[in-house]
């Protein structure tokens, strides 16, 4: 079997597989430890109860309220009862978390959670557990082929049975066959000028299912993280809140009192990032930021407990957060969207599963809690790696048929023959800049539909665009102009899911036509084929064991 | 902002090397990889590197700038530009180039590999199947090792690595110190052996480089020299390199002074520090060497031997007895005077004060 993306849900995965006793082998277009998991900073949550009393069944309920309903439940309820389990696995495995004063692991508040339930590792979580799960892989000795960037699914006999993929490092078209394959291939952030993924979060896997029939799930449900960078979108941890950091406008006024007196600071993302764009849309901002001010948390604490925020903000803004706020604004950050799956990590196609980012479980609806994007990579790619060794050790054959070869090596010299045309990156910045403008925090029907003619046309002058480099050896302007067709794609999708939904609800909020949620003709997810090259748009119901939807104040 | 970047171009299909020079507009919060991008999306789309988190945390973007390792993502340009300077652009040292500025990364992995990079749990297991219970404090000992994101850029810049390419390297060796000193592990000794046999920490030439480049603080040095205390701490001695160390601690407690004389036959052993007569006895008839008899006492002798027994007891044996993170901590510490919340308030120039609004009508989100 084979895992293709080799983050924390990728690596979880194939270790699962791999000791369930299956011959599984990954496959990513970066080295594992470079891959974007390991920018998380402020944790993962898993009721421990170390910090204070604490339950599944809190963080259950903390959750489907966060996701603003649209979370299926079961999926939820898993999520929540497996993670101290998984939690205090990776610590075994010599996950390097900070401590208690009784040497436990360490727990901080987060933004909507009934109880200091993120677990971290100072403010570089992701990164301490890359790294530990890149140590289980290499202690197994699971083959890993790096730089291999993964393009089309091979589907034959009703099956998904490989993948054929692109060498980076050396060049060439390689297939490789595989009874199941796990998706861990992560966000798309990239259509986004302003976000906190990397380059490489260009949403591969999610694109490469669609193409092959298969549905993505509530994809207009991008989240907007509170306190990223300008310009670029780098990441301030949701930690800084938790620690106790205060957000302000112009004046100095902590605003969220107007918008989530309860919770303040610590409501969940959806909300203050409404609330500042409400802020800077009304000029109480600073030069489109408002303040993310850490001065009263002192020194000490900054630099035990913060410290790679506080190297963030003095190496990008020159701004050392002991004495003087640093400027953030909302990025996009997440997408709780993706390959529609079931709670084991299964598609609609036999022998294809996603997990993380990529996949829509749904654990997160409308709106992700902050620290439940570790853990669900953690927990459901364990579960999509047990299910997937499990098939795979129960049926016998794999038959890759050489069109699927034949059919890519035709594409791609289309694609390298076209001696000229227009160099992809104005379209690829061109669909970052207007898929801020048009579909960020606030959404407008009359933006939106602007949008998907935007995006139409900008489909169209990619499909004359120029791949500069005609080599073998590390062609990243090949791979990157694939990348932007697969970023087109979703946009599409996205703006589709978008307008349909009429009503207000997490992540997407429609302030001018509709802005409440609307249970009743709503309390839905949205599910786009792709068929004869557009995207076809359906719905599904939320699956709901005991939680009824509630209004939802913070 | 107007920015000028010379890059080693490499092509290893035909072995073409040259040095091409580009002129690029860029807007003055641009990093290094922000550049490249430019040029690569702008004038041309066959330079080769590697990025991105572009947030210093993934490593990918490790290459050298005149001379020197540096992550592209973390490098600032506007000074640079503004002073006029044209940087020099390749790929990182010590590790195959493929093309441009991405080098053949195998080598470094494979000795990551070597150090078997992971938890090797003792016979004590957590009773309760939770958490193992550490304190912060002992945790606190492998921090700084635990930062390393695998850039290379230490590597890249490593002297003893230069002269001998087998040498196991400030990486590795720092990932090794990450388990020798996590009391989860239970193969400590076993580590520290191998880690004391060929190409290993002694052969490093403390030319404190990796420090100096390490982009995270990790300095990977610090660390192979707990590796060496821990060594010499646990009876692991008989490499050359233990003995010499050994030998220098206890000359500065007897004497306060470093006895060369009877360095070598303590380093090397008699029979080999016998061949060496000759070479000893011709320092000796140009005035290099000091009569052995009688030992020569340093007049503060009793400083060193104090500091030595201070040491002792306070138990700070093998790594615990190096001071953690000079070069970290002194980077953290940057601008910061321990001032009072409310002198940082009153400063001129500071970001008005946090308050609270008076709220009446209902929360509007």
């Amino acid at each position: 079997m084979l895992v293709v993306g080799a983050g924390l849900a990728g690596m979880r995965a194939a270790i699962e597989a791999f000791d369930a006793g299956a011959d599984v082998a990954m496959i990513s277009k970066i080295h594992p430890t470079r891959s974007h998991s390991g920018a998380a900073e402020g944790g993962i949550n898993a009721a421990l109860g170390n910090a204070s009393e604490d339950n599944p069944e809190i963080h259950a309920f903390d959750t489907v309220k966060g996701s603003d309903y649209l979370g299926d439940q079961d999926a939820i309820e898993i999520l929540c009862h497996d993670a101290p389990a998984d939690v205090y696995q990776l610590e075994n495995w010599g996950a390097v978390f900070s401590r208690t004063e009784d040497g436990r692991i360490a727990q901080r508040p987060f933004g909507a959670a009934g109880a200091p339930r993120t677990a971290y590792a100072a403010d570089i979580t992701g990164h301490v557990l890359i790294q530990v799960l890149w140590e289980q892989i290499c202690k197994r000795d699971i083959p890993t082929y790096e730089e291999y960037f993964a393009w089309q699914l091979v589907e034959n006999d009703g099956r998904c049975q490989g993948v054929v993929c692109w060498d980076l490092l050396d060049g060439g078209l390689k297939t490789i066959g595989a009874k199941t394959v796990i998706l861990a291939t992560g966000g798309a952030g990239r259509l986004y000028t302003g976000t906190t993924n990397a380059y490489s979060c260009t949403g591969d896997g999610m694109a490469m299912a669609l193409r092959a029939g298969l549905p993505l799930k509530d994809m207009e449900m991008m989240q907007f993280h509170p306190t990223t960078l300008a310009p670029t979108g780098v990441l301030i941890t949701e930690g800084c809140r938790g620690e106790g950091a205060y957000l302000l406008n112009k004046d100095g006024e902590r605003f969220l009192k107007r918008y989530a007196p309860n919770t303040m600071e610590l409501a969940s993302r959806d909300v203050i990032s409404r609330a500042e764009q409400m802020e800077i849309d009304a000029g109480r901002g600073v030069d489109g930021n408002v303040l993310l001010d850490l001065r009263h948390l002192g020194a000490e604490r900054i630099i035990e407990r913060l410290p790679g925020s506080r190297e963030l903000a003095m190496t990008f803004l020159g701004v050392d957060p002991i004495y003087d706020p640093i400027p953030v604004r909302p990025g996009a950050h997440y997408h709780m969207g993706g390959v529609a799956t079931d709670v084991w990590g299964q598609t609609e196609l036999t022998g294809l599963y996603a997990a993380g980012e990529c996949a829509c479980v749904s654990v997160h609806g409308a709106n992700r809690l902050g620290g439940n994007a570790l853990m669900e990579t953690i927990t459901y790619g364990k579960r999509s790696g047990a299910h997937a060794a499990e098939w795979a050790l129960s049926h016998t054959t794999v038959e890759v048929p050489d069109s699927a070869e034949r059919d890519a090596e035709r594409e791609l010299t289309a694609l390298l023959e076209r001696q000229d045309g227009e160099r992809p990156w104005a379209i690829r910045d061109e669909l970052a800049s207007t898929m801020h403008e048009n579909f960020g925090v606030f959404r407008r029907e009359h933006q939106m539909e602007e949008q998907g003619a935007i995006v139409a046309g900008l489909h169209d002058r990619y499909e004359r665009a120029l791949v500069e480099d005609k080599g073998e050896v590390f062609n990243s302007d090949l791979t990157g102009t694939i990348e932007l067709g697969f970023l087109l794609d979703l946009a599409e999708c996205m703006v589709v899911a978008g307008i349909e939904r009429k009503e207000s609800r997490g992540a997407h909020a429609r302030p001018d036509d509709y802005p409440v949620r609307d249970d009743e003709n709503y309390l839905k997810h949205t599910i786009v084929h792709w068929v004869d090259g557009s995207p076809k748009l359906s719905w599904e119901p939320v699956r709901m064991t005991k939680w009824q939807p509630q209004e939802r104040k913070y | 902002m107007k920015v000028a970047l010379k890059i080693w171009r490499y092509d290893s299909a035909t072995g073409d090397r040259a040095l091409k020079e580009y002129e690029i507009e860029a807007p003055e919060w641009a990093t290094l990889l922000d550049c490249l991008d430019i040029v690569k999306d702008q004038h041309d789309g066959s330079l080769a590197y590697r990025k991105s988190c572009r947030m210093m945390i993934c490593g990918s973007c490790g290459m050298r700038m005149d001379g020197a390792a540096v992550l592209a993502c973390k490098t600032r340009m506007y000074d640079i530009a503004q002073s006029g300077h044209v940087p020099v652009v390749s790929a990182m040292g010590n590790l195959p180039i493929r093309k441009d500025l991405v080098v053949d990364m195998e080598p470094f992995w494979a000795k990551f590999n070597a150090m078997k990079p992971w938890l090797q749990p003792g016979y004590e297991r957590p009773e309760d199947g939770r958490e193992y219970r550490v304190s912060q404090q002992r945790m606190n000992v492998i921090h700084k090792e635990s930062l390393c994101i695998n850039c290379g850029c230490c590597v890249s810049e490593c002297n003893a690595m230069e002269s001998d390419p087998e040498f196991l390297g400030p990486q590795a060796l720092a990932k090794g110190m990450r388990f020798v000193g996590d009391p989860r592990d239970g193969a400590m000794i076993e580590r520290l052996e191998q880690y004391n046999s060929e190409h290993g920490i002694w052969d490093c030439t403390r030319c404190f480089f990796c420090n100096e480049r390490c982009p995270k603080g990790v300095d990977p040095r610090d660390a192979i020299a707990k590796l060496g205390a821990e060594s010499v701490a646990q009876g692991i001695d008989r490499d050359m390199g233990a003995k010499h160390a050994k030998w220098f601690v206890k000359s500065a407690e007897t004497t306060g002074w470093l006895r060369e004389t009877e360095l070598v036959p303590k380093t090397q052993g008699v029979v080999e520090a016998l061949r060496q007569t000759k070479f000893a006895l011709s320092l000796a008839k140009h005035g290099k060497v000091p009569p052995p008899f009688p030992p020569h006492v340093a007049r503060d002798v009793n400083e060193a031997r104090n500091l030595r027994k201070l040491v002792r007891e306070q138990d700070r044996q093998g790594a615990l007895g190096h001071v953690q993170g000079e070069h970290a901590l002194a980077k953290l510490d940057h601008g910061h005077a321990g001032e009072s919340l409310e002198e940082i308030y009153e400063r001129p120039g500071a970001a008005p004060r946090p308050w609270l609004p008076e709220v009446e009508e209902e929360p509007s989100a």
